[in-house]
């Protein structure tokens, strides 16, 4: 008889048909019981207090708390703001994405009920709309007894938002409004019972004053109304490349590199500022001390500073714009009063940009960093950091003075500064420029110490003759650049270490004499 | 043939000029203005914006801007004229709206009207009372707010009139406020009896239901305590009754069945004794064991931080004056008693007997036994007490007597 016959193939069907049902029996039994115990967290039954990130910041200022009822209490006035701004947040999700989460915790019964229509029509018609809160002033104008009703009136809300319809944009609109707001408290939550749009209402006129040292007449930067000439130089200490207040800031080495700086007789420096190292919205109180010690330390040496924000950020959606406002109000109103502060350069090279996040985009974005950093800095000048001189006419108007970076032929330097001057009529400063002095098999040997010296031995002479403002990139070679700056291959990376007038090791390079004129 | 080309090449550079001519055209922004002249509409009525336009072939979209959303209206043009529906949902809410109008992703006009509550619809009214418990007397309050709004939940325009009723008792108060800011609200004052008020609303024709605010008593003022007991003496057995006179209220009210009452009682040694009760109908009542020696309690009762009653002296006769023991089996079994009370009765069991043994005026050991049926026995055991002479003390009912020293033998 043979092994394989009918009977034994039977069985052996029989038997793997058993093993499988077996396993899937038990798999399936396993999986049903692991379902079964998944689920929420009891503790959320409780709502707790629920732990926030910093996602939407707009400035919020209760300009009067005094009401006929109940005295409002500071805790309840930080829950009732969060809570109130958590609704503009969903129902800005909402609009911008036609879908409903988060608008039954920030919104009663009744009223959600109006969002769900809009969401729903809106998404019929295959529009999104983008949308963020400037600013809010709102006024309490009832509290009751029981602490459970609040009425407001929100004036002025200065609102932004992009229109799309079938995924193209229609148009950008600002626009200013009153909104008159009843919330509830309910399970813990603040809720927007009744919201109503109103006219707005008339701008309180701003009272400050500013008190600015550096003033612009015509072509020129005004020093306390005598003219004055920028001639700088891009500062990073030798170790720290871009990370100037990281764990390395030592105020012996900026406080050396200040005095070779301030001995070569340039008289300003140019800085930089990491919004993640700031600690983005919520700016890192070390983080100031840091840029104090670095300013005070400026002006201790006759130093004048241009700081440039939003390093390494490139985030120019609506949804971070509040975020990136309270960034920048924090650091510049810190130092409005500070005197060695000449200009904050918003944004080092933003055109660069344009191509991935959206010309329109980042236009917009520093069109109103500028009036927040005005609004909190009247003090001090304005300027952004273009990466070449076609571009530098961007939002010029805005602009106190207008600064470029000059990488192009040596011959082409008048002719761009001059039309850039002409077709603004604004100061122009050229704030970086310079070559590397590296020469090896990635640039085919074309680098030296000596082309380098040459190279800026030309640029001084041209801006002596003309008297341009200029900073050359940089004091240092450096033995560190991150890969964020050039890139990460060699041939990026050796390049962009050696624009230095001093070697790593500290000795001054041949260009070193050609570092101002 | 060349001639054929020239016309091939001449339609081509026509058909390329009115394309683009055609596109010049189109991009152009016609002149678009706003024809409707109303402002305000009535919520819950259709509303449309109508624009004339130079052009027949213009369009435009309409952005607006409403309380509850935003959203891009297309425009008709029919002969000149462009129209712009408002979709119901927002025509049913009230509010300003603002529009702008987009030709070629510009603005090119922008205005405002405004959507009023709808009053021929049957108003709502929703209400809120809070504190819904609150205290006798002129200083407390509780708060009736009332919403008013039209059936599609729109507040009610400012300066509508709410009545605000409450009832206490036989009074009813009826007073008129007008709506601000969505709300019209009143502070309804407590009475000096507590009980229950009933609160409600009427705005139109519409009515709210009732609304309940307990007045509860205000806090206690000071009060009385006495105290009540079988017998005066001290048996460590009865029990003694402290009851508090009934506790009101500056108004006379009884204050809140649960209040804590706290006795506090000192006792002729400076020693602090505490027991507790709750008020029901205004009196606290505690219960104190007597104690089992002549004794006299200084007793003040407290209602913590609010109010305290007068001092009170409790005086406890002893139960005997005297007693009897005897040693028996070569002085190792110690009896005492029997122990009479104050009609010459046993005393009850469980009277505590203390015995203090003393070698050479040394203190050794203390013992201690409840007495059954009058007796109480101490049993010194030879394996445990080794000593030759031994002298005790026996301590029971407040009274201490001394022995003689005992001699013993050695096993």
């Amino acid at each position: 008889m043979k092994l394989i016959n009918n009977r034994n193939l039977y069985k052996a069907a029989f038997f793997t048909c058993f093993i499988l049902i077996s396993i899937f029996t038990v798999s399936g039994m396993a999986k049903i019981l692991d379902f079964l115990n998944t689920g929420a967290d009891r503790g959320g039954m409780l709502r707790l207090a629920t732990e926030s990130e910093d996602i939407y910041l707009p400035k919020v200022n209760w300009t009067k708390l005094e009401n006929p009822a109940r005295k409002m209490e500071k805790n309840t006035l930080g829950k009732l703001e969060r809570d109130y701004l958590f609704s503009w947040y969903v129902k800005n999700t909402a609009l911008q994405n036609n879908d409903y989460k988060g608008i039954d915790d920030y919104y009663t019964l009744n009223t959600r009920q109006n969002l769900y229509r809009t969401i729903k029509h809106n998404k019929s018609q295959n529009i999104a709309i983008e949308n963020t809160t400037l600013k809010h002033f709102p006024e309490l104008e009832f509290y009751s007894e029981d602490g459970q009703l609040v009425v407001f009136t929100d004036k002025n809300v200065i609102e932004y938002q992009k229109v799309y319809q079938n995924k193209q944009l229609v148009t950008t609109i600002q626009d200013t409004t009153t909104y008159k707001v009843m919330m509830l408290l309910e399970d813990g939550f603040w809720r927007v019972r009744h919201f109503q749009k109103m006219e707005a209402a008339a701008f309180a006129k701003d009272t400050v004053r500013a008190k600015p040292m550096y003033t612009i007449k015509n072509n020129v930067i005004l020093k306390n109304g005598t003219p004055f000439t920028i001639k700088g130089i891009n500062y990073y200490p030798k170790n720290s490349a871009w990370d100037t207040f990281g764990d390395l800031f030592n105020k012996d080495t900026i406080a050396r590199d200040f005095d070779i700086i301030k001995k070569a007789n340039l008289n300003s420096i140019r800085i930089f500022i990491q919004y993640d190292d700031f600690g983005k919205a919520k700016v890192l109180a070390e983080k100031l001390e840091k840029l104090k010690i670095l300013l005070d330390l400026a002006q201790s040496k006759k130093l004048e500073v241009i700081v440039t924000l939003f390093d390494f950020y490139s985030d120019y959606s609506l949804d971070s714009w509040t975020l990136t406002h309270r960034h920048a109000e924090q650091i510049v109103n810190t130092f409005k009063d500070h005197k060695a502060i000449i200009a904050w350069d918003l944004k080092n090279e933003p055109n660069l940009d344009f191509e991935n996040r959206g010309k329109e985009n980042v236009l917009s974005w520093l069109d109103h960093i500028a009036t927040v950093i005005k609004e909190n800095d009247p003090n001090h000048l304005i300027t952004i950091g273009w990466s070449n001189s076609v571009e530098a006419t961007h939002l010029a108007k805005q602009m106190d003075f207008i600064s470029y970076h000059f990488y192009n032929d040596n011959t082409h330097l008048e002719y761009e500064t001059n039309t850039l001057m002409k077709s603004t009529n604004k100061p122009v400063v050229i704030s970086e420029f310079g070559v590397p002095s590296y020469g090896g098999m990635w640039n085919f040997w074309e680098g030296s110490v000596t082309k380098q010296a040459a190279y800026h031995k030309k640029m001084q002479a041209i801006f002596k003759k003309n008297d341009f403002a200029f900073m050359s990139w940089t004091l240092y070679d450096f033995p560190q650049v991150p890969d964020q700056v050039a890139g990460k291959w060699p041939w990026q990376k050796l390049r962009q270490k050696r624009f230095g007038f001093i070697d790593i090791h500290g000795n001054k390079k041949p260009a070193f004499l050609y570092i101002n004129h | 043939m060349i001639k054929r080309l020239r016309l091939i090449i001449v339609s081509i550079i026509c058909f390329l000029l009115f394309v683009f001519a055609a596109t010049k055209t189109n991009n152009l922004e016609a002149n678009i203005s706003l024809v409707t002249t109303q402002k305000k509409f009535i919520a819950g009525k259709p509303i449309a914006l109508q624009f004339k336009s130079n052009s027949t072939l213009a369009t435009a979209r309409l952005f607006i801007i409403h309380s509850y959303g935003k959203t891009i209206l297309q425009g008709k043009n029919q002969e000149g004229k462009l129209t712009f529906k408002i979709p119901p949902i927002y025509s049913l809410k009230t509010g300003q709206v603002s529009w702008y109008l987009i030709q070629n992703e510009k603005v090119t006009d922008t205005g405002n009207f405004e959507v009023l509550p709808n009053n021929t619809t049957p108003t709502l009214l929703e209400n809120y009372l809070g504190p819904n418990t609150i205290l006798t007397g002129k200083e407390h309050y509780t708060m009736m707010v009332a919403i008013p709004t039209d059936s599609y939940d729109n507040p009610k325009a400012d300066n509508t009139t709410v009545f605000i009723k409450d009832q206490f008792l036989e009074n009813i108060t009826v007073s008129t406020q007008k709506t601000a800011s969505f709300i019209a609200w009143k502070n309804i004052y407590s009475r000096t009896k507590s009980g229950k008020m009933l609160v409600s609303t009427q705005c139109e024709n519409t009515s709210s239901k009732e609304f309940e605010t307990e007045l509860n008593p205000s806090i206690a003022t000071d009060f009385t305590v006495g105290f009540s007991r079988n017998h005066e003496f001290a048996d460590g057995n009865q029990i003694t009754k402290l009851e508090t006179s009934k506790i009101k209220d500056q108004f006379g009210n009884l204050v809140g069945d649960g209040t804590l009452v706290i006795f506090q009682v000192i006792t002729k040694n400076n020693m602090l004794l505490k027991t507790f009760a709750a008020t029901i109908n205004g009196v606290a009542i505690a219960q104190l064991l007597h104690p089992d020696h002549a004794e006299t309690y200084n007793v003040k009762a407290y209602i913590t931080g609010i109010a305290e009653s007068n001092l009170i002296q409790i005086t406890y006769k002893p139960l005997l004056s005297n007693f009897t023991y005897q040693f028996s089996e070569k002085n190792r079994k110690i009896t005492v008693g029997p122990l009479k009370s104050f009609m010459k009765q046993i005393v009850p069991d469980g009277i505590k007997t203390e015995l203090k043994i003393f070698h050479n005026g040394k203190l050794l050991e203390t013992k201690n036994v409840e007495t059954n049926k009058g007796y109480a026995t101490f049993n010194l055991l030879a394996a445990f007490y080794k000593k030759p002479t031994y002298q005790f003390e026996i301590t029971t009912l407040g009274i201490t007597k001394k022995t003689e020293t005992k001699n013993y033998e050695a096993n």
